[in-house]
């Protein structure tokens, strides 16, 4: 997803990081760190303790263990906190009865840029229009676009979004998903929270995945999923039952999804193309279903209580 | 600075700040109405105010809604923030928690001042021109200006600042408002009573009686709202009483709520 434009920002670090609210463990010490110029996805289910991390990175919670840094330096220490870093938490902290340019200038002030910024982020995030509105009278649509514009009044190199897809129509989130894709065209540092797979499997580069507070796993996207864990071949043929045995021979995994559609697990092209060429088995169809980022994530999480309901709200 | 200029941003683009200063005209002339109507004799239901304490009542006319509304203030400034929860993207833009309480309780003071200035506008504007019109003379009322604007512009900004120091402790609007009004309004007045009453103690260093003092010589002579007998403090003890009065609830706030998690 990352362009050949140049990195902006500072790697975040986040070691050894527990945050306990009374018997509840919310993060378990959680360590990864985010590379200057990626879009990271930082995936988990609800409850995972996402949400909780980035606000303790943004100084909102103190942790009980650990620590969070952009740079080497706590988010407060950072001397121009909002020129560098962006942030969308939630999309409900709005005044009503301010209008969205108020509500941007508001921002600016407190972040010491220059007002006449607010117009330029509210033509940014398509807003122009209602900039002289009340934000009492936005959708939730309106509102998270106005949040993105907070985020990105001080034109900040690393932004930080949490869950900005949630309660966004499908028009919404398409819109968000081609509104990141151009924010990271700039070369800016985006860790975004979502429990939106299919979403951020088209958005990210590197993924970050959490369950219970605990890091899962953590790499490029890319090489995650061509995994041989995940990956996934799927045939077509009249000859369902002499495949099967011939893989049951071979000891493959694999899954009869029809009489003649056989799902070959933990192969790639390579391995299974010359083995059926072999045997002769005749084929209508051979295609690579490869290992997607939710497959990936419920093999991960598989067993830890979540089902698919927190998956797809 | 940046985050006083937001400050003073967001309290200007909140209504129910305007509706607190909105209160604060009818109320002063309410107040000058009941002062004027107090002078009248028989066949006049109003009369001009003679004599240093009535001309000084009159000055300070905007005290009485003061009282409640500078308090109001302090509150909205900081709940505001809660109750639309905008304080995670005010803490996010200024990350130092101690520079967002410095700017608020430097706004809430300018606007305390604002809402101050404002009564005696409504002093110069409507209540000299009527006291003249019933005969009395405009510059007996400007000569007490000394006397009586200093109290009233410290009375009015510590009675913000309490009411900020319990908006930072309890949180929530509607809570914060009705503790401040009926600890000034109500729970004093019952106190201050019952203490008379009961153990024969002066009890005049709560809240009201504290600004009351504070505000000095308007109101000297003329004994405490609630019970006309009760002695008010020295104007300087008034002060430090109602400087504990805003500080210590704020001091609490800011270390139990304030540093709290924003989760």
């Amino acid at each position: 997803m990352t362009t050949s434009a140049t990195p902006r920002g500072l790697p975040i670090e986040i070691s050894g990081l527990s945050k306990h609210f009374g018997d509840v463990v919310a993060v378990d010490n959680l360590s990864f760190t985010v590379a200057p110029g990626r879009v990271t996805g930082f995936l988990g289910p609800n409850g995972s303790g996402k949400t909780t991390t980035l606000r303790m990175l943004l100084g909102l919670v103190s942790p009980s263990a650990g620590q969070a840094t952009i740079g080497g330096k706590f988010y407060r220490e950072l001397p121009n906190p909002s020129g560098l870093v962006g942030a969308v938490l939630e999309a409900t902290s709005f005044h009503p009865a301010r209008r969205a340019r108020t509500h941007l200038r508001m921002v600016a002030r407190a972040g010491g840029h220059d007002e006449a910024r607010a117009d330029v982020v509210l033509d940014l995030v398509g807003l122009t229009d209602d900039a002289r509105r009340k934000v009492g009278g936005f959708s939730m649509g309106m509102r998270q676009r106005l949040e993105l514009a907070s985020a990105l009044i001080g034109d900040p190199d690393i932004l930080i979004l949490d869950e900005p897809s949630n309660g966004l129509d499908p028009q919404g989130i398409a819109w968000l998903r081609e509104f990141m894709r151009y924010l990271a065209g700039e070369g800016r540092t985006i860790l975004v929270s979502s429990h939106l797979l299919a979403e951020m499997a088209q958005t990210i580069d590197d993924a970050v995945i959490v369950s219970h507070g605990q890091l899962k796993a953590q790499g490029p996207l890319e090489a995650m999923t061509s995994g041989l864990t995940g990956a996934c071949m799927q045939a077509r043929t009249p000859e369902g039952d002499r495949l099967c045995s011939l893989l049951d021979q071979e000891g493959l995994r694999f899954r009869r999804l029809a009489h003649d559609m056989v799902a070959i697990d933990g192969v790639t092209p390579e391995q299974i193309g010359p083995l059926l060429a072999t045997h002769q088995i005749v084929l209508y169809e051979l295609s690579n279903q490869g290992a997607d980022l939710e497959s990936i994530f419920l093999e991960l999480t598989s067993g830890l209580g979540f089902g698919e309901a927190s998956l797809s709200s | 600075m940046t985050a006083i200029r937001a400050e003073m941003l967001k309290m200007r683009t909140m209504p129910g700040v305007w509706v607190t200063f909105g209160l604060a005209f009818p109320l002063t002339i309410l107040y000058m109405t009941g002062l004027f109507a107090a002078q009248g004799y028989p066949g006049h239901t109003f009369s001009y105010v003679q004599g240093v304490p009535h001309l000084r009542q009159l000055l300070g006319a905007g005290y009485f809604g003061i009282t409640f509304l500078a308090p109001i203030l302090g509150v909205i400034c900081i709940t505001g923030e809660y109750r639309n929860k905008t304080m995670t993207s005010t803490f996010v833009l200024t990350p130092v928690r101690t520079r967002v309480l410095a700017a608020k309780v430097f706004v809430t003071t300018l606007w305390c001042v604002l809402i101050a200035c404002l009564t005696l506008v409504t002093v110069f504007a409507i209540g000299l021109a009527w006291n003249a019109a019933l005969g009395g003379v405009s510059s007996q009322v400007v000569d007490q200006f000394g006397a009586v604007v200093p109290g009233l512009l410290a009375s009015t900004i510590l009675l913000g600042l309490f009411g900020l120091g319990f908006g930072t402790l309890v949180k929530n609007q509607v809570a914060a408002i009705l503790i401040t009004i009926g600890t000034t309004f109500i729970l004093e007045m019952l106190l201050v009573l019952l203490a008379r009453a009961i153990f024969h103690y002066n009890l005049n260093w709560l809240p009201s009686a504290a600004s009351q003092a504070l505000a000095g010589l308007l109101a000297r002579g003329l004994g405490n709202r609630h019970d006309p007998a009760l002695q008010l403090l020295s104007w300087w003890k008034g002060g430090l009483v109602m400087l504990a009065w805003g500080l210590i609830p704020l001091a609490l706030g800011y270390f139990t709520t304030f540093r709290r998690d924003v989760t």
